[in-house]
């Protein structure tokens, strides 16, 4: 058996990355590096057409991932991305439209455009890299802040409560709502790519690392360190079914937590228009008639 | 006028109100995408537009907020479709965040504005004419921006039209503004054929994919646009961005990018200005308004001339950029210049900037009531006097 | 030993030497290989010989695929159920990597090492595991692997079943060869067999039984100490590794360095991530898939023909 069917070997993200913006601004360590391979990944693997693929995203360290994406790339206002997504993939349902957002972006000054692309159920796959801070801005309180960490407008720590941005988007009708840490890049390419492939409007939370910000502020340790966490103590319930017991209570589930068929806005639209210009041909038609 | 000449074939009469004159000119554009949110008094541009919208396989959305609306709108530009939103002064505001975003990334798009009263809430079923400052300086930062103000029914399906036109040629965001009084004011006219209705396309991009460079200027300083789905895989960004595409901060290159933008109208005002300009040659007197306040002053230079006063009027049909030239050359032998107007002052400012050595007066009223004929005659009557 | 307190019919003529201080036999695998099988007929022989017999099993996930062992301990007394870090008088290993695993708790001086040169990579033990993947797996050499125990023997047991016609008979080809190692009669190694293995079966397990046998016959008789027939696990994969690193992408986050599982990365004096230890790469692509920065990518060479060919393969 010497033939080695390697998949994973087939993926080279140089080839999906605009060489000449490399390399890119994020700082060292960040989760979002390993949350935008993982986007390409899934797109390689689903053999997208990039010439017909559209990354919209919003303003903010997330926001500057569409830059390094050889596509149709669009680095629009803060907080509305899904709006131009909305304009975009309504006007032309030809493209792949991808957005990826960060938390502050998504749920803070956007957070009214997600909840109605949740609503809407537009084709869109909306990815929110979480890394529980405004990290361009130097590291304030965001959205989904834990509790009682230090932030820069949080000297006393956070007493705010964070979003439960999944559970939001379920409950605001989102056809499909999944999860993941960036640490399982392999099982967040699978969850992007599951994404991908619904036919409504997909939000997807990805757990990120701010290690320079973020975690400096609140001591969390190295970047590796971060990352080890997400598997050991974070967000244990990725491999609540490779290992015997969870490290601990599950706090935040991964995977894909909801999925339901309501029917893709762009389409059930499309179809009411043709039925209605049926309609008005088939009286023109009769008006027309001489008898 | 220099406005083009009105088509000489035309079809039957209709009764048509200012926001569906709009609507319809929209469509006979060639637009197919409307996003907005319901304000008064512009709601009927998008009620119009939900129906006319399906019938031609374009879309219409409402979406969940102004800010919304206007960014859907530059989205489906971005994917090459020529795209409308309307609204008032509230709205207005929250448009401006995107709209600054169109004029930097050069996204064409048309803005539909019904002014009403303000600040804030303001009076949102009385006629105002206090956005023109808005429609010009309204988002952050210096960016080029086209605004048209009709005065007629017939003249904002006329000039709806000829947003798109500019729009698409110039890779701009345009601004079509008209007041309360004539938005739901319904008047006959003749549509013209859908024929005699020019379509004009957006410059897109040619060529050899590696040589494309997304804001390299063309001859006319106009960059030609790179569709999605075209092969062209190109990045844009609010950001300052080189002629790549991409972000820079490199001083030289910004000056470059962005006295290239702010020149891209100026070096097209032939094409672009336009205004209408009525017994201006003799005129001692000239009045200058736009919208409703215009149709007034056309009535009162009547009064004035019957009453040995002679009195000329000049309206900008291009409201921005401002028809500097042609206001020059209508007030060249006039001793005495009024501008009536519903807001506090906003375009006297700008014809006082223009005629400096002319004495400039105002007729302002904010309170909802537009300006009768008989109170502008009156006053350029008093001003001949002294 | 008194061979009349036997309660086994036809009681064996003759016991380990050993059996004052209890005789450790440590049997591993994978779910589903059979090691309980081997366990069992294990401990029902020395219970036939009046041994205490301790036997202890875990297996794992308990799931096809899982890790599997078994601890047998018989003697006069046997106090503790489970074998004692280097205290295993045989380690038989079903499956190669399970061998290497355990090997710590072999007698350094004179353990013996029985193991089967099938290699079965289990799933949840590296993100690549799936059918086919370039797996993270064992490097080490037969040869690499003897250095380091008293007596050891790589044998393609699965081949031998193979041939047999059944390779589920392959955990008996080892029990064959353990019989080598305990001083039971031949006969009551054969009874065990026939005991345990379903019935429609006896015939082919008794000659795997035999052939396991007489191959440890044969290798002491060549070479006592050093036999490595079929090199399996030569290279532990069938590919060279190489890292491809852009040296200019690398931002020094040191994530690479640390969750590599091999620990074969290192930052070298400009803080950029280095392959420090080619060897011990296994091309598992966690660096790849890691690197914030993409500055890793993994390549998984071809290795080349000669070293390749001849070798026992899964």
């Amino acid at each position: 058996m010497n033939s080695i069917v390697d998949k994973a070997a087939a993926f080279d993200v140089r080839s999906w990355i605009r060489l000449e913006m490399m390399p890119h601004f994020l700082c060292p360590g960040c989760g979002h590096g390993m949350a935008l391979r993982a986007l390409l990944w899934a797109l390689a693997e689903l053999e997208a057409d990039r010439d017909r693929l559209a990354v919209v995203s919003g303003i903010g360290c997330a926001g500057r991932l569409s830059a390094y994406v050889d596509a149709n790339t669009f680095h629009v206002t803060h907080g509305r991305a899904l709006a131009y997504a909305t304009g975009l993939a309504l006007a032309r349902p030809d493209l792949t439209v991808v957005t990826i957002l960060g938390d502050g972006d998504c749920l803070a000054i956007g957070g009214n455009h997600l909840i109605h692309a949740c609503r809407r159920n537009l084709k869109i796959t909306c990815l929110m890299l979480n890394n529980e801070v405004y990290g361009m801005t130097g590291g304030q309180v965001s959205p989904t802040t834990s509790a009682e960490m230090y932030t820069t407008t949080t000297p006393q720590g956070n007493a705010e409560p964070a979003f439960d941005a999944c559970a939001l988007a379920a409950a605001a009708g989102a056809g499909f709502v999944g999860r993941e840490v960036t640490h399982h890049v392999p099982r967040l390419k699978e969850l992007v790519k599951a994404g991908l492939s619904h036919p409504g409007f997909a939000f997807i939370e990805v757990l990120s690392d701010c290690t320079e910000i973020f975690g400096r502020k609140n001591e969390l340790g190295s970047s590796a360190e971060m990352v080890m966490r997400q598997k050991s103590e974070l967000r244990p319930s990725a491999y609540r079914d490779t290992v015997d017991t969870p490290f601990r209570p599950n706090q935040l589930p991964t995977g894909i937590l909801s999925r339901n068929d309501r029917p893709e806005y762009g389409a059930a639209y499309r179809a009411a228009a043709a039925a209605r210009r049926a309609g008005a041909a088939a009286m023109a038609s009769a008006a027309g008639d001489p008898k | 006028m220099n406005a083009p000449d009105r088509p000489a074939t035309r079809t039957s009469l209709r009764l048509l109100s200012g926001n569906h004159a709009c609507a319809l000119g929209a469509v006979a554009a060639g637009c197919r995408f409307f996003a907005g949110y319901p304000i008064t008094p512009s709601s009927e541009v998008a009620e119009r537009l939900s129906r006319l919208l399906p019938e031609v396989g374009g879309v219409f959305v409402q979406m969940e907020d102004e800010l919304a609306s206007m960014a859907a709108v530059i989205g489906a530009s971005m994917g090459g479709v020529k795209a409308l939103t309307a609204t008032s002064g509230p709205g207005f505001s929250l448009k401006q965040e995107n709209l600054g975003y169109a004029a930097g990334a050069e996204i064409p798009c048309v803005i539909v504005n019904v002014m009403r009263g303000g600040p804030s809430t303001g009076m949102p079923t009385r006629p105002s004419q206090a956005d023109l400052m808005q429609a010009r300086w309204g988002s952050h930062g210096d960016y080029p921006i086209i605004a048209l103000a009709p005065a007629s029914v017939r003249e904002i399906h006329e000039q709806t039209i000829r947003a798109f036109a500019l729009a698409e040629t110039y890779r701009t965001p345009v601004v079509v503004l008209y007041d309360q009084v004539i938005a739901q004011l319904s008047e006959t006219l003749e549509l013209p054929r859908a024929s005699d209705i020019p379509q004009v396309e957006r410059r897109w991009a040619s060529g050899p994919r590696e040589h494309y460079r997304p804001y390299a200027p063309g001859d006319d300083g106009i960059p030609p646009m790179a569709r999605p789905g075209s092969g062209y895989r190109v990045h844009t960004t609010g950001l300052h961005h080189s002629e790549s595409g991409f972000p820079t901060q490199d001083p030289a290159t910004v000056d470059r990018n962005l006295g290239r933008l702010l020149a891209k109208l100026e070096r097209n005002r032939e094409a672009i200005d336009a205004w209408q300009a009525l017994w201006c040659e003799d005129a001692e007197l000239l009045v200058v308004a736009i919208g409703i306040s215009a149709r007034a002053s056309l009535q009162a230079v009547r009064l004035a001339r019957a009453r040995g006063v002679r009195a000329g009027l000049f309206r900008p049909i291009t409201l921005w950029p401002f028809p500097e030239q042609a206001l020059r050359a209508a007030a060249a032998g006039a001793k005495a210049v009024l501008v009536p107007e519903l807001n506090d002052g906003q375009m006297r400012l700008e014809v006082e900037r223009v005629l400096r050595a002319a004495r400039v007066q105002g007729l302002h009223r904010s309170n909802g009531e537009p300006i009768a004929p008989a109170e502008i005659a009156a006053r350029a009557e008093e001003m001949m006097k002294r | 030993m008194n061979d009349a307190d036997l309660p086994l019919r036809g009681a064996p003529s003759a016991a380990p030497a050993a059996a004052r201080e209890p005789v450790n036999v440590l049997i591993v695998g994978v779910g589903g290989q059979g090691v309980i099988l081997v366990s069992k007929a294990l401990a029902w022989l020395a219970q036939a010989h009046g041994f205490e017999v301790k036997q202890s099993e875990v297996h794992g996930m308990a799931k096809r695929g899982g890790s599997v062992f078994s601890h047998v301990r018989f003697g006069a007394q046997v106090w503790s159920p489970t074998i004692p870090r280097g205290e295993a008088d045989v380690l038989v290993a079903l499956e190669w990597a399970e061998g290497l695993r355990w090997l710590p708790y072999l007698k350094p001086d004179t353990g013996i090492f029985l193991a089967d040169t099938k290699r079965i990579v289990p799933p949840f033990a590296c993100l690549a595991r799936r059918p086919g993947a370039p797996m993270r797996y064992s490097r080490e050499t037969p040869a690499q692997v003897q250095e380091h125990v008293a007596e050891g023997y790589a044998i393609d047991a699965t081949g031998m079943a193979e041939e047999l016609g059944n390779e589920r008979v392959s955990n008996v080809v080892l029990l064959g060869a353990l019989s080598r190692a305990l001083d039971f009669p031949e006969a009551q190694w054969e009874r065990a067999v026939a005991e345990f293995v379903p019935k429609k079966t006896v015939a082919v397990n008794l000659e795997a039984f035999r052939q396991g046998r007489e191959w440890i016959e044969r290798s002491r008789l060549a070479l006592p100490q050093a036999q490595a027939p079929a090199q399996p696990a030569a290279s532990g994969s069938n590919c060279e590794v190489r890292l491809e690193i852009t040296p200019g992408w690398c931002k020094s986050c040191d994530i690479c360095v640390k969750l590599c599982p091999e620990r074969c990365l290192r930052l070298n004096a400009e803080r950029i991530a280095e392959l420090a230890e080619p060897d011990k790469c296994t091309g598992c692509r966690l660096c790849e898939w890691l690197c914030p920065d993409f500055a890793i990518r993994v390549h998984l060479d071809p290795a080349t023909a000669a070293a390749g060919e001849g070798q026992a393969r899964p």
